[in-house]
């Protein structure tokens, strides 16, 4: 292909040469990648971010970087510095890379790829050594895809469909000439006739996503959460807060409706989107409470718990997947998919807000005074907290049950995800069933909620990222495996502190 | 009547007992600790290892029905009816229906697999049950034994006729082992050797026993290791113009003809035939088409002891002849063939690039075989790595010897046949379920799969047939049965074949209505506003 391609170099990289052709005007060609189509910046910043761990390239914005890149597999001279992200302390030593760097440019990887290849074959184990690098060969192959001018795809028309081809069958000299006399510029005219095909046959619904991603409503959700909770804690008048919470929800609504409508489903099928969906849920919950329990506290646990979210969704890229990709097969059942996990992420959403008001009073009993009467009515609003998530939980599991019923034939089978839904809903009800006894008295039920909500954690994050790696792999040190080791922790020792001096206290 | 008060005295302690909310937190704790167990071995060892230690082990299931003791008895305590307990009565008939439907489909549901061949009837329901299968070809008998769902190697203590099912495998990984021979034979021999370079090596196991799970020959990347007879070594040294070879398969004798001890001649049809003096013995052979001699009608005779076969054919490519502590082998540069005679733990050249020979063990009095040893299993991505084997060793009179999965073992005992074959229970269907077509469609322009759906064909004898479409959510129920797809394979001859899971399920009623009860109930008793303690300082609306 390479060898073809320079036959007629001289006619592309000429097209090329005579104009900018890599420039922002790109970001909205429809690409196919990942069994899906999409904006050119979307892929771009997908894989430029993957590739380097950052979204830009020498100042280059990653469709610039990533055009320019494509370019050189048509002879476009171009020395862009792509450095490759290494993580691994190991991985960098065998890299010879020095402790403090994070990456390597990409042309000092390639000549020492066989390498990598050769020590990852020979380590047995399956441990996070080896998984850094097979992800560093990941990157490099998606380093390679680009400048071999594969991974960038465009849409052609043959008898009024629609079939997406990488620019390096694209650009044959066939087609580069067919089209000289037409315009000045063949190259640039081939590409803005595909896209032209793409949106007469195909519309432009693609471009919903170029708005999802260049809005960042879930950033500004963020801010007017945050904005929202200052107002709320520092103005008697709760007009203003109120109106920046429901900016907030209206935000959210909005972002996810239009999630809903690119992916064609729930929002709710990643860990991205599952964050998402909970601390929308949370504050729709913390909301719904408000209006029975009319306390305001409620919204801002339900406001502070979605700012949780959303700084997790927008700073723990390594754990959370933002691109929207197509379901496994077994997922594809909007009905089931919608009603089982929403009731479920609803249900951990309810006992979030259960688990920041028994942190909260937790450490106002340790480090302030809080009156008995105080105290026992805080400790009924985590009540109504935890009433709410185990009926949404119980339902939840039901779901789960009926549709694994409905698509399996088994309403049980012991898989990890419904056994530790299960054992979530165990923890709490023994925490109910034993605030009627006297082993757990106010305060210690109030620890106990708060410790409970770890069964929450494994349930949703460590059945993936510390049950499904397996054996020998919990070597804490991927991105899921050392957030959830730093939450256990934290929380342990919130525990201890706040649980030792209760012995003293006196009940409330 | 004090025997009447004296029952209703123990039952009121025993209601006491297992309705006590301190039984209630102890007892969902332990499950819940039992679970989490249960998750982790799950993820360390796999699905089957998890059901068999926990889930589906005894004192799994006595939690569980303490777990239904508790519910129970909390509720037979809390009669007659009270009002503001209506929701706990809902929610707790709920779980004692919940789990009686699940007693029902544990005792008389069916769960397994039917594997689909393209175009093939298949009627065979496999169910996720070990059994042996006994035949008596000769008889017409056969006879089938349930094996435990044990996690551990486990004792089995069955008898039938004189054949003793000893020890039962789950999960076991064959291990080589050296079983002792009744009576020596030196042409039986089995030798284990090191052949490596540098940078490469190889244990490799040789034998010539005919019980033995290892071959007389083996493949090392362009080199070929034959293993044979140790009284075969002399005749590989000789170098003669033919490079022809006799042998005695009873004896183990052998003889390298020269030029003069040939006698050659054209046969009838233009082939060359020899006739070579070996043993006092004329013997003739058609060299080129087969090592069995002539009989004296012409024909090959398979029930001769002699053999005879060309070195040549070894020159080419490199061939490397054991004998114990002799190999042979045909050196290319001096263009002959040379032995070398060598003892255990000797290092040895070979003219190989590099490539030397050691010899680690040489018996006669025992053979080398692989018998199954119980371990743990390992899962690694989802996917069992170690320990996929199960076996079971059998004793017939006095010997004993292993049967594996879908390895099927025949004994000759005293004439008669008996077949051991160690695999799943099946169950069969009244109709026969046919694969059409199997398709996988795949998202665009990769290859992660889409979809998969099945297109079978439903033949009931004489009341015809009907077509159906099995996919994802969206089965195919029949006679109480239900299809699901489930998976699928590729044949041998290029299209995919399709495995359906099939389902039966008589408390599938009860646990539905037991869910219903369940999430109504718990609605009823925690969402209905009972009294909240009210926000101090600040007066009620």
């Amino acid at each position: 292909m390479i060898k073809f391609i320079f036959i007629f170099l001289m006619t592309v990289t000429q097209a090329f040469a005579q104009m900018n052709f890599c420039t922002s005007e790109l970001e909205t060609y429809p690409v196919q990648a990942g069994g899906r189509e999409k904006p050119l910046f979307v892929l771009a910043s997908e894989t430029i971010r993957f590739m380097t761990g950052s979204d830009k390239i020498d100042n280059l914005s990653a469709t610039e970087a990533f055009c320019k890149l494509s370019l050189m597999a048509f002879g476009m001279p171009l020395s862009l510095p792509v450095h490759i992200k290494v993580e691994h302390v190991d991985a960098k030593k065998l890299l010879g890379l020095s402790e403090d760097k994070s990456s390597i440019p990409a042309t000092e990887l390639e000549a020492k790829a066989d390498l990598i290849t050769e020590e990852v074959a020979q380590i047995k184990e399956n441990n996070s050594y080896k998984k850094e690098l097979n992800k560093v060969l990941q990157r490099l192959n998606a380093y390679r895809a680009i400048i071999n001018a594969r991974a960038w795809t465009v849409p052609l028309k043959t008898d009024n469909k629609i079939e997406f081809v990488s620019i390096a069958e694209f650009l044959t000299q066939s087609r580069v000439e067919s089209v000289k006399d037409k315009a000045s510029n063949p190259v640039k005219y081939l590409f803005e006739q595909s896209k032209a095909d793409y949106l007469q046959i195909k519309g432009d619904k693609y471009l919903l996503e170029y708005k999802y991603y260049k809005w960042n409503l879930f950033v500004w959700a963020l801010f007017s959460s945050i904005i929202s909770i200052a107002l709320f804690v520092l103005l008697k008048n709760k007009t203003p807060g109120t109106i920046f919470c429901i900016l907030t929800i209206g935000l959210e609504i909005v972002a996810m409706t239009l999630r809903i409508m690119i992916s064609g489903r729930a929002p709710i099928t990643n860990m991205y989107e599952t964050v998402m969906f909970s601390g929308f849920g949370a504050l729709i919950i913390s909301c719904g409470i408000y209006f029975v329990r009319k306390d305001i506290v409620f919204v801002i646990a339900g406001l502070a718990y979605n700012v949780l979210g959303l700084m997790m969704m927008k700073f723990a890229n390594g754990m959370l997947d933002e691109g929207i990709s197509p379901l496994v097969p077994v997922l594809r059942d909007n009905f089931w998919l919608s009603t089982h996990v929403s009731t479920i992420i609803l249900s951990y959403a309810a006992l979030a807000l259960s688990w920041m008001l028994a942190n909260a009073l937790l450490l106002r009993s340790r480090f302030g005074n809080v009156s008995g009467k105080e105290y026992r009515y805080q400790v009924d609003l985590i009540y109504t907290c935890i009433k709410v998530g185990i009926v949404l939980l119980a339902a939840g599991i039901i779901l789960g049950g009926v549709w694994a019923d409905y698509s399996w034939g088994r309403f049980w089978g012991w898989d990890p995800k419904e056994t530790w839904s299960l054992i979530v809903l165990l923890v709490y009800m023994a925490i109910l069933h034993g605030k009627s006894t006297s082993w757990v008295s106010p305060k210690r039920f109030v620890l106990l909620v708060a410790g409970a909500f770890m069964s929450v954690m494994m349930a949703w994050f460590g059945v993936n990222y510390i049950l499904a790696s397996g054996l020998h792999s919990y070597g804490f040190s991927e991105g899921g495996a050392i957030f959830l080791g730093s939450f256990f922790i934290i929380q342990i020792v919130t525990l201890l502190i706040c649980g030792v001096t209760l012995g003293k206290a006196k009940e409330a | 009547m004090g025997l009447m008060n004296a029952l209703i005295h123990y039952y009121r302690k025993v209601e006491l007992f297992f309705g006590n909310m301190k039984f209630a937190v102890f007892i969902i704790t332990l499950f819940a600790i039992a679970l989490g167990y249960g998750t982790f071995m799950e993820s360390y060892h796999g699905t089957e290892y998890a059901n068999r230690l926990v889930y589906k082990s005894f004192w799994f299931m006595g939690i569980q029905f303490c777990m239904f003791l508790s519910i129970l008895f909390a509720t037979l305590i809390r009669l007659p009816v009270k009002k503001h307990l209506y929701g706990f009565y809902v929610i707790h008939s709920g779980l004692i229906i919940i789990f009686l439907g699940s007693v029902i489909t544990y005792l008389s549901g069916v769960d397994g697999t039917i594997t689909l061949t393209p175009n093939l009837p298949a009627r065979n329901i496999q169910i996720n049950e070990d059994e042996l299968k006994i035949q008596f070809p000769s008889r017409g008998k056969e006879l089938s034994v349930s094996l435990p769902y044990s996690a551990f190697a486990k004792d089995l203590n069955y008898t039938y006729e004189n054949i003793t099912l000893k020890t039962f495998l789950p999960f076991a990984e064959s291990k080589q082992d050296w079983v002792p021979v009744k009576i020596e034979d030196k042409s039986q021999s089995s030798s284990r050797y090191r052949i490596y370079t540098p940078n490469f090596g190889e244990f490799v196991t040789l034998s010539l026993h005919p019980q033995s799970d290892f071959a007389n020959t083996q493949q090392m990347g362009p080199l070929n290791v034959h293993y044979m007879p140790p009284s075969l070594g002399p005749c590989f040294g000789e170098n003669t113009a033919d490079g022809l070879i006799v042998w005695n398969g009873e004896t183990s004798g052998c003889l390298a003809p020269q030029k003069k001890d040939i006698k050659r001649q054209k046969g009838l049809s233009g082939k060359e035939t020899i006739e070579v003096t070996y043993e006092g013995q004329k013997i003739r052979f058609l060299p080129q088409m087969s090592p069995l001699p002539l009989d004296d009608k012409m024909n090959l005779s398979e029930n001769s002891p002699y053999r005879i076969f060309s070195k040549k054919l070894f020159e080419k490519s490199p061939h490397l002849f054991l004998f114990g502590k002799q190999a042979a082998f045909f050196d290319r540069e001096k263009k002959s063939w040379e032995t070398k005679a060598f003892e255990i733990g000797e290092e040895t050249e070979l003219p190989w690039m590099g490539f030397k020979i050691k010899l680690l063990e040489h018996r006669a009095d025992a053979y080398p075989t692989m018998i199954p040893t119980y371990v743990t299993p390992a899962q690694e991505n989802g996917q069992v790595t170690y320990g996929t084997q199960k076996a079971i060793e059998i004793a017939i009179g006095d010997q004993t010897f292993w049967v594996k999965t879908n390895d099927p073992v025949a004994f000759n005992q005293g004439g008669e046949r008996i077949i051991f074959d160690l695999g799943k229970k099946n169950l069969l269907l009244t109709y026969e379920l046919v694969l059409d077509q199997f398709i996988m469609d795949t998202d665009p322009g990769t290859n992660n799969p889409a979809s998969y759906e099945s297109y079978v064909t439903l033949f009931r004898g004489n009341a015809g047939s009907t077509k159906h479409h099995v996919y994802m959510n969206n089965p195919l129920k029949y006679d109480n049965f239900t299809f699901y797809q489930a998976s699928y394979f590729q044949t041998n001859e290029g299209p995919f074949g399709s495995v359906l899971s099939v389902n039966f399920d008589p408390g599938r009623f009860w646990k539905y209505l037991g869910s219903l009860l369940l999430v109504l109930g718990s609605a009823w008793h925690y969402m209905i506003r009972k009294k909240t303690v009210v926000k101090p300082g600040v007066a009620r609306d």
